[in-house]
């Protein structure tokens, strides 16, 4: 047929996993673990790079298979990390598992992503709603990692209470560093929270970034978009220059079954990370 | 495309060489409104004309309901392979719409990431094609996909006392050439075949609204009153999507022995009609009303694809119109959304 020449024989299809192990947990939260994964394969663990905001299928052989974005520095070579809350089927039993753990792995995945590269010499902010923060975090660590080539840097970052902010150590340490603001968000304070009080959304009208000169990464809960975008948009920030990562249910990951549809847009080929102008006519997508 | 004559009298020694030397599928009467199409290991079991099929053809043998795709043993090494199923069949006695299905499948399944899984068995498969009477539900003209251009090797017609046949690969015309015996055509052939496409085409009674569907659908988009009201009876069964000859929603699950030493990975027929379709880890469902995912469901079948492809994803084939508890009317529908837009 038609199709023949295009077909690559591969030793593996697309719904091969790579086999990983598990090398260290770090506890979080009460709900969440972060995951330090390294590959067995070398010539695996040589090839394997990806982007911010990209993700990868996780696979507990026996169990099933289950998206998570990557948290790591992309810089970082010989590993990779995933934080992951205990909301599913995977994530649960991942909580479960020991250091040593072999696991499966797919990826990475998605064309978009946080465009580090763009963002150069721009300020860019950082707005980071509960669970969010985690693939922030990994575009957050290349930033750092290469501090020179940006102009400001702001996090804003809500939380639910104290107890949930999660990368409570690594937040400290930029506060040490002073080139980069951040602004805490608590719902619920407990009577030693001396930050802000409240929901993220609050924090958008005092930021003073140019609206010409400022990319902006927003990452939360379905709920949490609309707001955040009326009040950027109230700072006449460019639709194109704001960028969100979405999630939806995946079964594969390379754009087949269809389970991440919004629109003729499928999140995990097209996505994960979107600009708001590609999606603000996209209905269903925000 | 080569263009050759069979005559009718050696038709049925060309089918039997090739049940012989082939796994040959084909249409094989169910029951007495219902086709099947199945392995067929003599020429009698097999009936050509047949209006409904049980389960789309094409489908289930490129991408049947349940496919390994992957075998790995458990143990101090893991070890993993890719399962790839394949063997040479012919699929004998498939019509136009069925097969523009077939090539609507073989462009999704070819789209960035290629699926090794669909590409081998479609690569091994041998179509011969064959006009079948069209049901009272059926619009494929109006998705233009009442005649294959392509997708097939070769494609029988019957005229009166022979078959105007189409030959468009080379491995069909070695089947022809192997196995039986044709003739060039002539301008009498020619024109009977014009004729008979002309008076098959009159078969089909049902027409949809297509044209206007895609500035329409964005029009009545947010009309949810409409949508309720389409919905309304919608079960969430999701027999629309199984009987579907180009749906390719799927789950992949993960099967392990009972011995916990060896597993796999396996994909299943999924339905963007069920609540479970958009939930996510944690409990959120991103689409949780059944009108929104019966939106999406034409969202997906009649405009996503001429986005990303310049196709339809859907043949007209009537099938879901059939197969819907709830008498739900996809050309019904596409029809209505034109009529209260132009109110």
């Amino acid at each position: 047929m038609g199709f023949e020449a295009q077909v690559k024989k591969n030793k593996n299809t697309i719904y091969v996993p790579d086999i990983a192990r598990i090398t260290r947990i770090e506890y979080l939260s009460p709900t969440e673990k972060v995951f330090k994964i390294v590959f067995d394969d070398e010539e695996k663990r040589n090839s394997f790079s990806f982007k911010p905001g990209q993700f990868v299928e996780l696979t507990l052989f026996g169990l099933g298979e289950a998206p998570f974005s990557i948290v790591s520095n992309p810089t970082n070579k010989d590993f990779f990390k995933l934080c992951i809350r205990n909301a599913g089927n995977i994530s649960n039993a991942l909580h479960r598992m020991v250091e040593g753990t072999k696991i499966g792995i797919r990826g990475p995945f998605g064309n978009g992503y946080f465009p580090y590269d763009k963002m150069k010499n721009h300020n860019v902010l950082l707005i980071a709603g509960g669970l969010g923060i985690a693939p922030l975090m990994s575009l957050i660590r290349y930033i750092l990692h290469y501090r020179e080539d940006y102009k400001e840097i702001m996090v804003i970052y809500g939380a639910v209470n104290p107890g949930s902010i999660l990368f409570k150590n690594e937040i400290q340490y930029w506060s040490n560093r002073g080139d980069i603001s951040l602004c805490l968000s608590v719902d619920n304070p407990d009577n030693k929270w001396t930050g802000e009080i409240g929901v993220c959304t609050k924090l958008i009208p005092r930021v003073d970034f140019p609206s010409n000169d400022t990319y902006i990464v927003v990452c939360g809960p379905p709920i949490m978009y609309r707001y955040v975008i009326y009040e950027l948009e109230k700072k006449k920030f460019k639709p194109e220059n704001i960028y969100l990562s979405l999630e939806r249910r995946m079964e594969c990951g390379v754009g087949k079954c269809n389970h991440c549809h919004i629109g003729d847009k499928l999140v995990c080929v097209d996505g994960p990370v979107f600009n708001l102008w590609e999606i603000r006519n996209l209905k269903e997508a925000l | 495309m080569l263009y050759k004559i069979l005559e009718k009298g050696i038709y049925k020694d060309f089918i039997k060489a090739l049940i012989s030397d082939y796994e040959f599928i084909g249409p094989k009467k169910k029951d007495k409104s219902e086709h099947d199409f199945v392995l067929i290991k003599d020429i009698s079991e097999l009936d050509t004309n047949y209006m409904r099929t049980t389960i789309p053809p094409a489908k289930k043998i490129l991408f049947p309901p349940n496919e390994q795709l992957v075998a790995y043993e458990l143990g101090e090494n893991i070890n993993v392979r890719s399962v790839v199923e394949s063997s040479k069949k012919i699929l004998f006695g498939i019509n136009a719409w069925d097969i523009n299905g077939m090539n609507f499948l073989d462009k999704f399944f070819t789209t960035d990431f290629i699926d090794e899984n669909y590409v081998a068995k479609r690569e091994k498969l041998l179509v011969i094609g064959m006009d079948s009477e069209p049901t009272e539900t059926n619009f494929s003209p109006s998705m233009g996909a009442e005649y294959a251009k392509d997708g097939f090797d070769i494609y029988l017609t019957e005229l009166k006392n022979r078959y105007f046949v189409r030959i468009a690969t080379p491995k069909g015309n070695e089947i022809v050439e192997n196995y039986t015996k044709t003739r060039d055509v002539s301008d009498e052939d020619f024109k009977e075949y014009d004729k008979y496409m002309d008076d098959y085409r009159m078969k089909f009674k049902l027409d949809v609204a297509i044209k206007s569907f895609y500035d329409d659908f964005e029009s009545i988009y947010n009309d949810e009153e409409f949508w309720k009201r389409v919905a309304k009876d919608c079960y969430s069964c999701g027999s629309c999507n199984l009987v579907c000859p180009t749906c390719f929603c799927f789950n992949v699950k993960d099967d392990i022995e009972l011995n916990l030493k060896s597993g796999k990975k396996i994909r299943e027929w999924d339905s963007c009609m069920i609540p479970e379709y958009g939930l996510v880890a944690g409990g959120h469902n991103f689409r949780p009303d059944k009108e929104n995912r019966l939106k999406q469901r034409y969202r997906c079948k009649l405009k996503t694809f001429i986005d990303k492809f310049g196709k339809y994803a859907c043949v007209g084939c009537g099938r879901c119109i059939e197969a819907c508890l709830a008498k739900i009317n996809i050309a019904e529908d596409i029809n209505s959304v034109k009529k209260e837009v132009s109110i």
